[in-house]
């Protein structure tokens, strides 16, 4: 018996030099690793223990401890809105629309981008594809009233020149929700492809020399030999956004929409800043959170599932 | 993947077991000062700036000094964003965080939440202790602006000044067309229309509207579709969320008359009369459009409009233009109104963490010290002699004093204090508001005449107005999209849609806030009969 234990004990010892071992021979490694870990740490572990608020009827004073637990009150006040279902409706519809117009998009002008043969002009594109992304949402919505004012915007002005009556995109609930996902799109193509770039860039080129050779068109060389390349990316990128499929974006409708567009642009978050955070519900915009974190994580957990089974390429 | 299973649930323990540690916040060190130049007390104070977009007071500021000499107050300046949302979000964050400021701006919806929430502290007493501000600034509708269930929760101070906006015409325009200026709302469409069709400005293009707005609502005073519609709210009689007139005092949406003017604005709409921008345009959009000669009535603040600044770029683009300010339209059942009016208050609160801290007197004493004549010349114009000189009638102004005067690039940023000090006295607004020849078309203008012809129009009383319950987000959100969805064709604005609107707005939640509203205007003695 002593022995075993001896034994184990040796065992133990020497995998925990093993570790350190290894630790020491890639600290450079472990050392960039430190910094997002203490981010991830203080910033998305640590609050996690306020979410505890999402329990309680929150009072300043008393603090996240003190304040006295209400159950399920914050839940029930959000799923028994008068909107509601609006709002489900609204979110998701954004979070699936962009994500079925811009995804494919950018993988679209990342392929462009990459077969594109002239060096200047592939630094022009990228270069102007990526600006919109450093662009506010109130640069943007200056820039898309100019674009889409029915008085004497400039997509107006064009269809008044054909004899059309002017759209006011802006407060018009069948054209508003195309504004978003466009207007999304064009901000966000260019940052998103960057990552699907960087796929087609380790791609072996001698798989292309050889279709060349072969006398395979570039229609044929993207979806033989691109597409498939580059598919775990798309897979990854498919089940990242799918987690935050709740968050439609609140910065961008929240300055783009007007009552006139409510119906089809309150989303849940808009609808949390107004009912939450500007009546000092803080409970309730906890409680929502909350709500939105673990449906967002069982869909993950469900999209990397499925993807594992039906692509046989997953996350984990 | 066991491994990295077992590590990744002992990251995330260890976290949850640090976590209160961090998420508590340190403990605070609460040692008394003497309030003395070498022991100075840190008053921490949040405050809504004058000129937004000038940036904050300087390091080198004179008035650090003197407040930490004479008071003993060591002073820590943040200045609020310049929008109102962001000012409730940063400061009921803090609030969240039991980490308010010593004294802070805070609009009433805000400042109920907080009273609720136990963090701001009652200041029934302290106006004994500034008998010269008191005088000055605090009388009882500012002291009843800021009292929420029998006690007094900051300092209101005057705010806007109230009656400040105005309905404009183009009067070039009206002579152009050989209009004269519309008293009832049958001539008002008919400028309207003559402005829209017949080129009120001759460049043989159809680039002009008759009326120009934007949506400017709150949920105390100015419903959906907001101020910028007043005047024609006004002849219907419903001009202001609340009515304050016995037997229909409640929510003026329930008057039948909101139902014609909403026909009536309606119309205005389908015949294109109205800037179709309106409903997209933010304020600046607004303001832009009118310099750029798009529509030839509007409703505009007198300074917005008759600035030198803000009207500088009209002049130069029409020198010829003419915009003069018009009294109330009267419609068909004879009633007529430029707006609703309630006081505007800028409230200053003190947290209850400040006063626990033992700083209310000192908080006292550096308030009294801002409206002495001391405080009041250094906070509102800078430094005489740098920042401003006295003109003959004893009115500061900015002489050759270059942009280190109060109205330069340099100087301005020494008053971003003011609002704590004005109150809207005759030497203020001769200062803020000066006579000046334009430069282009050489016409002498005024913001301050533009403000007085505003303020002898016929307005409605709603004083009280910020004081009553705000209804939740959505019954907000439930009377604006009705509203906006009859006007836009969304939905048809029938009799039988409306009622059928009003009935369903009750059971969203309106009858309960219409109830509580009644009630509160009961409690007030608010109700003309």
């Amino acid at each position: 018996m002593k022995e075993q234990q001896l034994a184990k004990a040796v065992e133990n010892k020497r995998r925990r030099s093993r570790l350190s071992r290894e630790i020491g021979r890639h600290r450079s490694i472990y050392l960039l690793a430190l910094l997002p870990m203490i981010y991830y740490i203080i910033f998305k572990y640590v609050p996690i223990w306020n979410a505890q608020i999402a329990f309680k009827d929150f009072r300043a004073v008393q603090g996240v401890v003190g304040s006295p637990w209400i159950g399920f009150a914050n839940f029930k006040e959000f799923f028994d809105s008068f909107f509601f279902w609006s709002l489900i409706r609204n979110t998701v519809m954004y979070s699936v629309g962009k994500l079925l117009i811009s995804l494919p998009l950018s993988i679209i002008l990342a392929i462009a981008i990459y077969e594109c043969t002239r060096p200047i002009l592939r630094k022009v594109v990228q270069t102007l594809a990526y600006l919109p992304h450093f662009l506010s949402w109130v640069i943007m919505y200056g820039i898309l009233l100019t674009l889409l004012a029915p008085g004497d915007g400039v997509f107006n002005d064009i269809v008044k020149l054909f004899g059309g009556t002017p759209i006011d995109f802006l407060s018009n609930t069948k054209a508003f929700p195309w504004v978003v996902l466009f207007s999304d799109a064009w901000k966000e193509m260019g940052w998103s492809a960057i990552i699907f770039i960087a796929a087609l860039m380790g791609i072996d080129v001698s798989l292309f020399e050889a279709a060349m050779v072969e006398g395979a068109s570039s229609w044929q060389r993207v979806r033989y030999i691109t597409l498939p390349s580059i598919l775990p990316v798309i897979v990854t990128v498919l089940i990242l956004k799918l987690g935050t499929i709740l968050d439609a974006g609140f910065n961008q409708i929240f300055m783009l929409y007007s009552p006139q567009v409510y119906a089809v642009a309150d989303i849940i978050d808009t609808w949390v800043y107004r009912q939450g955070l500007l009546e000092f519900k803080f409970g309730l915009a906890t409680a929502v959170g909350l709500f939105k974190g673990v449906f967002g994580m069982f869909l993950v957990l469900f999209a990397n599932w499925i993807s594992k089974k039906a692509t046989d390429s997953a996350l984990f | 993947m066991k491994k990295s299973l077992r590590f990744a649930a002992v990251l995330l323990l260890a976290a949850l077991i640090v976590a209160p540690a961090f998420a508590a916040g340190g403990a605070e060190t609460s040692r008394q000062a003497a309030g003395t130049p070498e022991d100075p007390v840190t008053i921490e104070l949040w405050f809504g700036a004058a000129i937004t977009e000038a940036g904050m007071i300087p390091d080198d500021w004179v008035g650090y000094d003197i407040i930490r000499n004479e008071l003993g107050i060591d002073l820590k300046l943040t200045m609020l964003p310049s929008s109102e949302s962001d000012q409730d979000q940063k400061i009921q964050a803090a609030g969240a965080g039991n980490v308010l400021p010593d004294i802070f701006m805070v609009r009433r919806p805000v400042l109920v939440n907080l009273v609720n929430q136990g963090l701001v502290a009652q200041v029934d007493d302290c106006f004994e202790k500034m008998p010269n501000r008191t005088a000055l600034i605090y009388d009882a509708d500012a002291i009843g602006n800021a009292t929420i269930d029998g006690h007094v929760y900051g300092f209101a101070s005057p705010g806007a000044i109230v009656r400040n906006e105005g309905l404009l015409v183009r009067k070039d325009w009206l002579d152009n067309l050989g209009l004269d200026i519309p008293t009832t709302t049958d001539e008002l469409m008919e400028v309207l229309r003559a402005f829209t069709f017949n080129d009120p400005d001759g460049n043989g293009k159809n680039d002009t509207y008759g009326y120009g707005a934007f949506i400017e609502t709150d949920a105390n005073l100015k419903g959906y579709p907001g101020s910028r519609l007043w005047p024609i709210m006004g002849a219907f009689g419903v001009e202001g969320l609340w009515c304050f007139d016995a037997p229909n005092a409640g929510l003026n949406i329930y008057k039948p008359e909101f139902f014609d003017f909403m026909v009536f604005l309606k119309n205005m709409c389908d015949e294109g009369v109205i800037d179709p921008n309106w409903l997209s345009y933010k304020k600046d959009d607004f303001r832009a459009a009118w310099k750029q000669g798009r529509f030839g009535v509007m409703y505009e603040q007198n300074a917005a409009y008759a600035s030198q600044a803000n009207y500088a770029p009209f002049d130069s683009i029409f020198p010829d233009g003419e915009w003069v300010i018009i009294d109330a339209i009267t419609g068909p059942e004879g009633h007529a109104s430029i707006g609703a009016f309630d006081m505007n208050y800028r409230i200053y609160a003190v947290s209850q963490r400040a006063a626990d801290a033992g700083k209310l007197d000192k908080i006292c004493e550096l308030l009294e010290w801002m409206s002495s004549d001391e405080g009041y010349y250094l906070l509102g114009w800078g430094q005489e002699g740098i920042n401003y000189v006295f003109d003959e009638n004893g009115v500061p102004v900015a002489g050759d004093l270059g942009d280190a005067a109060f109205t330069g690039a340099d100087g301005q940023v020494y008053t971003q204090l003011r609002n704590m000090v004005f109150y809207n006295s005759d030497v203020e607004l001769s200062s803020r508001y000066p006579t000046y020849i334009c430069e282009v078309s050489g016409k002498e203008m005024s913001a301050l005449r533009a403000l007085r012809e505003m303020q002898g129009m016929k307005w409605t009383n709603a004083i009280g107005s910020s004081t009553l319950p705000t209804p939740s987000a959505d019954v907000q959100r439930y009377y604006d999209q009705s509203l906006a969805e009859f006007l836009s064709g969304a939905k048809a604005l029938t009799q039988e849609n409306w009622d059928a609107f009003i009935e369903q707005f009750n059971a969203v939640g309106g009858a309960a806030w219409n109830e509580e509203g009644v009630a509160a205007l009961e409690a007030s003695g608010l109700i003309r009969e």
